[in-house]
């Protein structure tokens, strides 16, 4: 991995709590007119520090801020064998694959707070059907639905009912040059591919998206990508390239910024059912093992567990490069 | 939006539960305190929500709701709410039965509504009583409202219980009934509210509160019982406002209540 974590970060020691502590208290006893009254009131102000800080709440519901995006990684098996990307060398066995019914149950449980639910992989279309299936319930339950797929296995079929629905379909393309193609995707499927978006924008229109990988090996080639998404009246994304076990490497040096990373408003779910709130989850330490499975518990009951507040709360402080991708990006919808 | 305040109708919603007679001595002592108000509110809804204790009142002008049954205050405010709408209530404004309003209040809070295009409105809260525990919360700034730092124009949420805002901001934005008691249902609110309107700090609108505490060694359990409340309410919050809750604030508290640049 080219990325470490920030041990600090992770694990609080006894001095931050102090700093803390000191943070809260100071401003307090400045205000404090009356001398006498110093004392018995940051014992006070102590006492409710300490219940912010150590007091376990039991009290834990979900309610309607549509403030989380749900992101399934359906499957890990992929039709292309992309050099930025190690996904597809680890394709899950059969058994490894849960029910779609599971994640349907797990989707609908959470749609009062989803503003998105988000499919990716892998290629999500090798399992098409119950990509549709995801995106009916979807609909049903007034949540919006973003596919991210490379285009492959598209048909006319599949697009009619997508855009029917209302969803939006993100398809990656990196490059425009035929020659280049097959060493950026590792299959030379270039004119099926592009004959598929062509489809694509001929029956969805807007609802289509182009996204490409922002790194050293792809930036010469995105500035025909971005020009072939404005002749098509295409929303074109730029996502700056992480690594997934991938071989590309980072166009530019990540800059630490102090923004809080709002990875934590995501539930994702991988193919076997595991919940963890960011794929990069590997990289905390706290965060490494799933927060509970779908399958063997209700998702509200896993989100509810006193790690996945604590998960959460370090993600506030992550300092990744990938806080830059669009999935750490704030976004909320209000139930007036 | 901005209104004559001589013409503005205002509504003043409370939801009750009485369980003791304590609870009856406040809201009686709060109903006093709203029939003193200089300037007179156009609507007084009473909404009770399904008090255990059976209690008469000898105020005049009140409109009481009975709830069928106990649903906590979000939806008791909600019942509210929709009463004062179809009455026609320009502004609604809200109070906690264990408060008393300054005299001055409807027409402070009317006043700043009418006068600024804030959509929401929170005044200023002390601690009704003498002990050690109500001193703290003055100086803590426990149940006034958050200043939005770093310019401290405009509040990060305001506490319910002196609270104010227009009707079609209401109408926007209801409480959230999921909320089961008091705690954290109004910060809820005020957070989606702020996607759409700003809520503005009116220092003269005073309001005290009424802690219950018999005195400072008696108050403790209670005080870090209310603590506890707060605590868990602010993890449901967590969860529902993971990505909202980043903007630093700041308690108001007497110290830095005149610090508005409105």
């Amino acid at each position: 991995m080219s990325l470490i974590y920030k041990r600090r970060v992770n694990h609080l020691s006894p001095l931050d709590a102090f700093r803390d502590y000191w943070g809260e208290i100071m401003p307090f006893a400045r205000r404090i007119d009356r001398k006498l009254f110093v004392l018995p009131l940051v014992v006070l102000k102590s006492i409710e520090w300490g219940i912010y800080r150590w007091y376990k709440t039991p009290v834990r519901r979900f309610y309607g801020v549509r403030g989380n995006e749900l992101i399934y990684m359906i499957t890990r098996r992929c039709t292309d064998k992309c050099a930025k990307c190690g996904i597809w060398e680890n394709p899950e066995a059969p058994e490894d694959h849960i029910p779609i019914a599971c994640f349907i149950d797990c989707m609908i449980r959470l749609h009062d707070n989803l503003y998105q639910v988000t499919l990716t992989g892998g290629e999500p279309l090798v399992y098409k059907d119950d990509v549709l299936l995801i995106a009916r319930e979807a609909a049903r339950h007034g949540i919006s639905m973003v596919t991210v797929t490379n285009g492959f296995l598209i048909d006319e079929a599949f697009l009619m009912e997508y855009g029917r629905l209302g969803h939006i379909l993100v398809v990656s393309l990196d490059t425009m040059d035929r020659e280049k193609w097959g060493s950026f995707r590792g299959r030379d499927h270039y004119d099926r591919v592009m004959g598929n978006i062509a489809l694509a924008i001929s029956i969805l229109g807007t609802q289509l998206r182009i996204q490409s990988v922002l790194s050293r090996e792809s930036s010469d080639e995105i500035p025909a990508v971005k020009e072939y998404c404005e002749a098509h009246g295409l929303s074109h994304v730029i996502q700056p390239y992480m690594d997934f076990g991938g071989y590309w490497h980072d166009a530019a040096p990540y800059t630490s910024t102090s923004e809080s990373c709002a990875a934590r408003k995501n539930i994702c779910i991988y193919p076997n059912g595991d919940v963890v709130k960011c794929f990069d989850h590997h990289r905390i330490p706290l965060a490494r093992e799933p927060l509970g499975n779908i399958v063997k518990e209700d998702i509200v009951t896993i989100l509810c567990k006193k790690r996945a507040t604590e998960v959460s709360r370090i993600m506030k402080g992550c300092d990744l490069p990938c806080k830059r991708l669009s999935c750490n990006v704030p976004k909320a919808i209000y139930n007036a | 939006m901005t209104l004559d305040r001589s013409r503005a109708m205002t509504a003043l919603i409370v939801p009750v539960f009485i369980r003791t007679d304590w609870d009856l001595n406040c809201l009686k002592r709060l109903l006093d305190s709203v029939a003193d108000q200089s300037l007179p509110f156009g609507q007084v809804i009473l909404v009770d929500d399904a008090s255990p204790l059976e209690y008469t009142l000898e105020h005049d002008n009140i409109e009481r709701i009975r709830m069928p049954s106990n649903g906590g205050p979000a939806k008791a405010r909600n019942a509210g709410i929709a009463k004062a709408v179809r009455s026609g209530a320009n502004y609604l404004f809200f109070t906690d039965h264990d408060c008393i309003l300054d005299s001055r209040w409807n027409e402070e809070m009317s006043r700043f509504l009418g006068s600024t295009s804030f959509g929401a409105v929170g005044g200023m809260t002390y601690s009704w009583g003498s002990t050690l525990l109500d001193y703290y919360h003055d100086i803590n700034g426990t149940l006034n409202g958050k200043w939005l730092l770093p310019e401290r124009k405009e509040l990060w949420y305001m506490p319910s219980l002196n609270f104010g805002m227009r009707s079609e901001v209401a109408e926007d934005f209801l409480f959230d009934e999921r909320f089961p008691t008091a705690a954290g249902e109004d910060v809820d609110l005020c957070l989606r509210l702020r996607s759409k309107y700003k809520i503005g700090f009116c220092a003269k609108a005073i309001v005290r509160h009424d802690f219950g505490y018999p005195s400072t060694i008696a108050g403790l359990r209670r005080f870090i019982r209310l603590f506890m409340k707060y605590k868990s309410s602010s993890a449901t919050l967590y969860e529902g406002h993971t990505v909202l809750l980043w903007d630093s604030s700041e308690s108001i508290y007497e110290g830095n209540a005149h610090e508005s640049h409105l």
